[in-house]
């Protein structure tokens, strides 16, 4: 099939998909509604994997036969397309995890959940697929307006509505600030089209109309992306939200935050007239580095599981964004690959955390000591997760991981160093969970009243009725996901077809050729060319296997003799956990705080 | 952090930014100017399919994507309203109470709901032609049925309000745009192409597929404005929590 059809049909499937199970859903028994829905998740896998050998370069559907500069055009590279098979993947894998998951909403309503997981998928893939930054904000709204509805789904409790509201609350207010950004692109270049943007900013010096913009655009992606000091409700979100929910949030859709600002930078903001590499590339690797070190060190202190795994996102994700602030093929590459294998390995890790929660209706580490003694193989999943997690080789996060420090050692020779302390203390947190939970490793843990922490207690099981039988999916879908984390980093086809794709997301020249028609490609600076690299190395692995033994390390430590050296860091750790407050009104001024500083960084750097 | 460090530390940064924004602002073109980038191809374009409202056809043509991205938000409000103003474990329905209205009152809705239908109709049939379309008729529909609960009581309303049939009234709907999408694929090889023949320009029946898509946007804004209206004044009117007194609702 062509592109042309491959590319809406792709936005189409789900969206149709969601049309029908709300409205069978209403005649059709329970049976009937997973198994639609889990055919309308296949189709769009099918749809994207078949789109996938149609992404040599860059793919385009101009939508309703209008060009560029009047219509709407969807322009798939590896990259976005990679993307948006990886969101695909984890819907199917997040529909079939569900399959015996929820026993509300029931009835006539059976529908509307896996119906909003479909229109959460549309979503994704229309953000990762379209080549038009109006369009780009439409789709991010629509990912948002259902995740904030999903992460609110457990009604009885006040928190997940708590954390759905501050959800909503922050990204809706950056989604404005991108909507007044797109208004100032649009009034200085008449267009919409990123490609017929990039082109239109470069008759133009760079001025405060074009930092502001940037800046306005870029905070949207920045909140999804959970960038410090965007990043406060992520954890709040992530804690509350259904665990289906958290795998596709912490699996992807904040990883299409990192995306977005990659893609807009290098289409429309990376040649003349735009921002200056050197000021993006200071300013980036700095908020990645921040990121990277605040989710870490904010990870380890977390006792409430998904918690925990939400703020070792926020930690992955600022090493994304060191990946991709570099703005080489090589770095890119890695990224991308990198952030494939973290959505297998945390989609399964929350997959995970779901069973705890089924079984023992809790997910607080010191309250589920030694008691998952019985759930062997859950245990063995979990340290493999939390080995993948930190990087370990075979794994496809190690392969991710040493390309990206490769590509970050060769300016900066400090940057592999929080890339391993990063991997290896997020790693090191979920295994010495595991470590507790499954073993029962070191001492009871003594209850600690007087900490501003945030426990796992009390909630409430994602599962009514009388205790079954755990669901085999449960655990089948974890495992192939983990699997799938392992495929990514063993089969070099991957690596070699996403460094390719690397080459081409980061070449404005071909990215504007295929979109506005090859006379296009001489206003835009052409990609460095230029094999990039695709395969472990030496040094690659040794920095995986060190990660690795650091967080093995860090979890026996952590298990055998807590208290002495916990105190040492209490203090400054404190004081980061109560800036965490879950007030909304702080996370705005945050916000608010960010946006200005990035206006004033950005406009001193031009 | 307390209340004033909080104020302090936003008033800050929003002066900051507001300072750039206004800077920035300065810089865009100024008003009235003769040069209309995107004005002109959209205009051209917009008459080439005969259709005379080119916000309409900018709308359900030139960026149809993007309005069925947002219809799909809509859509997937409702959807999500159903899902988190389902009526918890802990809750039960109780039937609104009939309540006295003056006749006047009563009287007023009665001739001004008719009135109301017929001029949303009005504004989603001519959004081709003249301001207006799907949306905004839409809302018109949906408010006009709430006269109902205004000049009578909730009762009115639920009588003239079939939930169910909205319900599926505004997933066909949606799901209608993206057929439509899918035939202009299929018979024009292009997603959302509007293939349908153009019609006489300033008819009610030019512009392709535009009053087509105007319908279904239409259809869809009525019926999931009020659905979503219903599940927030259920909330309000109907639903008590279990251990609430009755009379302290």
């Amino acid at each position: 099939m062509p592109t042309a059809t491959l590319l809406p049909l792709a936005v189409a499937i789900p969206l149709f998909g969601a049309v029908l199970l709300a409205v069978a859903g209403r005649v059709l028994p329970r049976t009937g509604c997973d198994v639609l829905a889990t055919a309308v998740a296949v189709g769009d896998v099918v749809c994207l994997a078949l789109l996938w050998p149609h992404t040599h370069g860059v793919a385009t559907a101009p939508l309703g036969g209008w060009p560029a500069q009047v219509g709407i055009v969807l322009a798939a590279d590896r990259l976005g397309a990679g993307l948006a098979l990886l969101a695909a993947c984890l819907v199917l894998a997040v529909v079939v995890y569900s399959w015996r998951y929820f026993d509300e909403p029931s009835g006539e309503r059976a529908g509307v959940f896996p119906a909003m997981v479909l229109l959460f998928e549309a979503g994704m893939v229309g953000f990762a697929l379209t080549g038009d930054l109006f369009n780009a904000f439409v789709f991010f709204e629509l990912m948002g307006a259902t995740a904030y509805a999903l992460t609110g789904y457990r009604i009885e409790d006040p928190r997940p509505l708590q954390g759905a509201l501050t959800f909503g609350v922050v990204n809706s207010f950056a989604a404005y600030c991108s909507l007044l950004g797109i208004g100032l692109l649009y009034a200085r270049t008449g267009q919409l089209n990123l490609a017929a943007l990039g082109r239109g900013l470069a008759g133009h010096r760079t001025d405060l109309l074009v930092v502001t913009a940037f800046v306005l655009v870029i905070t949207a992606m920045l909140v999804k992306a959970a960038v410090v000091p965007f990043h406060f409700w992520l954890p709040d979100a992530h804690a509350v939200a259904p665990t289906p929910v958290c795998m596709l949030l912490s699996g992807v859709m904040v990883e299409l935050g990192v995306y977005g600002i990659a893609r807009i930078h290098w289409t429309v903001f990376s040649g003349p007239g735009g921002v200056p590499d050197d000021a993006f590339r200071r300013t980036f690797l700095a908020l990645g580095v921040l990121t990277a070190l605040t989710g870490a060190a904010m990870c380890w202190q977390q006792r409430h599981l998904k918690r925990m795994l939400a703020f070792s996102t926020i930690g992955h994700v600022g090493l994304f964004v060191v990946g991709i602030a570099l703005l080489t093929p090589d770095g890119t590459a890695g990224t991308a690959l990198y952030v494939a294998a973290h959505g297998c390995a945390k989609a399964a890790l929350f997959g995970l955390t779901g069973v705890l929660l089924d079984r023992y209706g809790s997910v607080d580490e010191p309250g589920l000591y030694g008691r998952a003694r019985e759930l062997r193989l859950v245990g063995v999943l979990f340290v493999i997760g939390a080995l993948a997690l930190a990087g370990l080789p075979p794994f496809g996060t190690g392969l991710g991981k040493g390309l990206t420090e490769d590509a970050a050692g060769h300016g900066h020779p400090w940057l592999p160093a929080v890339f391993v302390v990063v991997s290896a203390v997020t790693g090191g947190t979920v295994l010495r969970a595991a470590l507790r939970i499954f073993w029962g490793f070191g001492e009871t843990p003594r209850p600690r009243p007087g900490e501003p922490e945030t426990t796992g207690e009390g909630e409430e099981p994602e599962i009514r009725g009388p205790r079954r039988a755990l669901p085999p999916m449960m655990v089948a879908v974890p495992a192939a996901l983990l699997a799938g984390c392992v495929l990514l980093g063993c089969v070099p086809a991957v690596a070699r077809a996403l460094a390719g794709g690397a080459g081409t997301f980061t070449d404005p020249a071909a990215y504007r050729a295929a979109v506005l028609g090859p006379a296009a490609a001489a206003t835009a600076h052409p990609g460095t060319p230029g094999p990039v690299p695709d395969a472990w190395t030496g040094a690659g692995v040794l920095l995986g296997l060190l990660s690795a033994a650091l967080a093995v390390a860090l979890a026996v430590l952590a298990t055998t003799r807590p208290p002495t050296w916990h105190r040492a860091i209490g203090a400054t750790a404190r004081g980061l956990r109560r800036l965490h407050s879950g007030h909304l009104g702080d996370y705005l001024a945050w916000l608010a705080l960010g946006v200005a500083a990035l206006c004033a960084v950005i406009a001193a750097q031009t | 952090m307390s209340a004033r460090a909080r104020l302090l530390m936003f008033a800050a940064a929003a002066i900051v930014i507001g300072v750039f924004y206004g800077v920035a602002s300065a810089e865009t073109p100024s008003f009235g100017r003769a040069s209309h980038p995107y004005g002109d191809r959209a205009v051209a374009a917009s008459l080439a399919h005969r259709t005379a409202n080119v916000v309409s056809s900018v709308n359900f043509d030139i960026r149809a994507f993007d309005t069925l991205g947002e219809e799909s938000i809509l859509f997937g409000t409702v959807l999500g309203a159903t899902l988190l103003l389902r009526l918890a474990r802990d809750e039960r329905r109780r039937p609104a109470a009939s309540e006295r209205v003056l006749p006047t009152t009563r009287l007023f809705g009665v001739i001004w709901l008719p009135v109301a239908l017929v001029v949303g109709v009005y504004i989603v049939a001519h959004g081709q032609l003249s301001p207006g379309g799907g949306f905004q008729g839409g809302v018109v529909l949906a408010t006009a049925l709430h006269l109902g609960y205004i000049a009578a009581d909730y009762r009115v309303l639920e009588k003239v309000r079939p939930l169910a049939v909205l319900d599926v009234a505004d997933s066909l709907a949606a799901g209608a745009f993206t057929a439509m999408g899918l035939a202009g694929l299929a018979a024009a090889g292009a997603f959302l192409k509007n293939v349908l023949p153009l019609g006489t320009f300033n008819e009610i029946t030019s512009g392709g597929t535009v009053p087509l898509l105007n319908a279904a946007v239409g259809v869809e804004v009525a019926s999931g404005v009020i659905v979503l209206l219903a599940h927030f004044l259920d909330q309000a009117v109907e639903i008590t929590g279990n251990d609430e007194p009755e009379e302290a609702r």
